[in-house]
């Protein structure tokens, strides 16, 4: 029971053996130990079996390609690893200990090392974007648009993470707000978050010019189309980024169903798309636009939080359910829509991990 | 009360532990408070456990110095690099308080601004509300006035420009001298504004104890591989099919804002 001594120890002697390695992680190097004792633990619980966790190993290989790991990173990792335990364990530590755990390693290092260099044969690690268009929508949302040089394959409705040169090494997942487009542009919604590392750059400190890093898309909130079944979207704040994709790729449809998009915000002013998406759903007569408002009393439309106006606005049963925004925002609408009878199947969230204060 | 960043937590500040009640409407006590608390119990744990590690380490040194009759001077190579470990370790801890202690700070002071704007707005808009009522009163009342005094024509038309007019101008003078009072006190909110801000941004200054040398991004490192030569990327001529999925596959959804 050491705690954070573990963690310490083993970065400070990667960083010591092999300072070059020091340049891949953030200033900040505590979310960083967290995420090591969390993957070692998973590793470790599942020592046995690797298989189980084959997968999970790849994805983190793969991942570790836009922190600009590579192959020659591992024995050096593997080396700080072994004397971290070493030191820890005292006495207790045994050459055939040692052995087994270098093997362990040998076979993780593997997994993921063959992961990422399939990866690489398919797509760039990451992404160079140049800001291309930039607005403040209120003193705390932004839209921007990036261009990127090499094309991205990616599904409406997936997220990217996100770099910025004031924040080296630190990546967010943010979803692009539109359909692939032909000329390699991507939309973003931001909403700066109260202390963010990250969003406070990308909404007031963007010009355009700005480069970024983009990495892989993720993310399963996407749509496929069910013959005869209509489709309900569900934003709260910058979570309607994802959606408004979505709505772009039903518009390429030849014979796109019924959508009803619900656009919920504290107070009218963090309606920052809504003028936006009026002007999409006038040029397609399948699409509903419902702003809602929580908490400004003058607002003239829907009134209330955005599960109270779906349970009073229609039967959604037949429907599928794509819903992203505030975590308390999605839990609501998931209660909601599985009290009306819609089923756990149909509905389809992307919960950002955050609440508007 | 809660003892300050930087400073150790003693047995009798745990005991004597007074959390404020939580505001009105919530049960227990105020959440901030009682997550600060644990926030300085979590760093005193760690920095005990650490303290524990490395005395551990000094024993096991001096008792096999001890045990090693023979060369107890100059230090062991592998002595050496743990104590290099444990520097960097120590160093890595302060800037990671550093980082920890700016976000804190700026989150603190984003929620405050934003609470800010909003009574500021909601004031405003009381405010207005406020000035066109008693414009439009004072208004009615000289309206009625003009209308009333005898003109030189006792053409009803005259009396009602009269008094439209007799409106109007009081309105705009109403109107006009709550509006100058208003921008002169935003301007000398926004002097103020400006003021604290560079005292702040020089105190804040003056506290780092020393320059962090790699929290600017240098050229090299900012700047990615150069990429190969060859043919330029081939043109974006096949959308991705909406109706299967990717080949690739779709890992984590776990989203970090």
């Amino acid at each position: 029971m050491h705690g954070d001594a573990v963690p310490l120890f083993f970065y400070s002697d990667l960083f010591l053996r092999h300072p070059e390695t020091r340049e891949l992680f953030p200033v900040s190097m505590a979310a960083q130990r967290d995420r090591l004792v969390h993957a070692l633990a998973r590793v470790v619980s599942e020592a046995g079996h690797l298989d189980a966790i084959t997968g999970y190993l790849q994805d983190l290989g793969r991942e570790h390609r836009k922190f600009g790991a590579i192959d020659g990173h591992y024995p050096a990792v593997g080396a700080s690893l072994l004397a971290t335990l070493a030191h820890f364990n005292g006495a207790a530590w045994t050459p055939e200990l040692a052995a087994d755990w270098q093997a362990a390693y040998g076979r993780v290092a593997q997994v993921m090392t063959e992961a990422a260099a399939e990866d690489a044969g398919n797509r760039p690690a990451w992404w160079e974007a140049t800001v291309v268009a930039h607005e403040l929508r209120r003193f705390d949302i932004a839209t921007f648009r990036v261009a990127i040089t090499e094309p991205m394959l990616y599904l409406p409705g997936q997220s990217v993470s996100v770099e910025a040169p004031e924040r080296p090494r630190i990546w967010r997942f943010y979803s692009m707000a539109n359909a692939p487009r032909d000329d390699l542009t991507m939309d973003f919604h931001i909403r700066m978050i109260d202390g963010g590392a990250l969003s406070i750059v990308l909404t007031r400190g963007l010009a355009v010019g700005s480069r970024l890093r983009i990495g892989a898309p993720v993310g399963t909130l996407t749509y496929r189309p069910e013959p005869g079944r209509d489709v309900l979207l569900v934003a709260g704040s910058t979570g309607l980024a994802p959606l408004k994709a979505i709505a772009e790729q039903i518009s390429l449809l030849p014979d796109p169903p019924r959508v009803h998009l619900f656009f919920g915000a504290r107070t009218a002013d963090g309606l920052y798309d809504l003028a936006g998406l009026e002007k999409m759903a006038a040029g397609c007569p399948w699409l509903t636009v419902v702003p809602a408002v929580s908490h400004e009393p003058g607002f003239p439309g829907e009134r209330g939080l955005l599960h109270e106006v779906l349970a009073r606005s229609g039967n959604w049963r037949e429907h599928d359910v794509y819903a992203s925004g505030p975590t308390p925002m999605v839990e609501a609408t998931v209660n909601q829509l599985t009290a009306l009878g819609v089923p756990q199947g149909r509905i389809h969230v992307e919960d950002f991990g955050w609440s508007e204060p | 009360m809660t003892p300050r960043s930087g400073e150790r937590l003693t047995p009798d500040q745990v005991r004597s532990i007074a959390l404020p009640p939580a505001r009105f409407g919530h049960r227990g006590y105020d959440e901030e408070h009682v997550l600060a608390f644990c926030a300085l119990v979590e760093r005193e744990l760690v920095t005990l456990l650490n303290e524990k590690a490395s005395l551990w380490e000094e024993v096991e040194r001096l008792r096999r110095r001890i045990i090693d009759t023979g060369d107890a001077s100059g230090v062991r190579p592998e002595d050496a690099h743990v104590q290099a470990v444990r520097i960097l370790s120590n160093a890595q801890q302060m800037a990671d308080r550093y980082v920890a202690d700016a976000q804190q700070y700026s989150r603190q002071i984003t929620a405050e601004a934003r609470r800010h704007r909003d009574e500021v707005l909601a004031e405003a808009k009381t405010h207005a509300d406020r000035v066109l009522d008693e414009a439009h009163s004072r208004a009615s009342r000289a309206a009625e006035g003009a209308a009333a005094e005898p003109g030189p024509a006792a053409n009803g038309e005259w009396r009602d420009r009269t008094a439209e007019l007799a409106y109007l101008r009081t309105f705009s003078e109403v109107y006009r001298t709550h509006l100058r009072a208003y921008l002169e006190t935003l301007l000398n909110n926004v002097e103020d504004w400006e003021q604290s801000e560079k005292s702040s941004l020089a105190a804040a200054r003056a506290e780092l104890p020393f320059p962090f040398p790699s929290v600017a991004p240098s050229a090299g490192q900012a700047t990615p591989p150069a990429p190969a030569a060859g043919p330029p990327p081939s043109p974006y001529a096949s959308p991705p099919s909406y109706t299967s999925p990717p080949s690739y596959s779709s890992p984590s959804p776990a989203r970090l804002p």
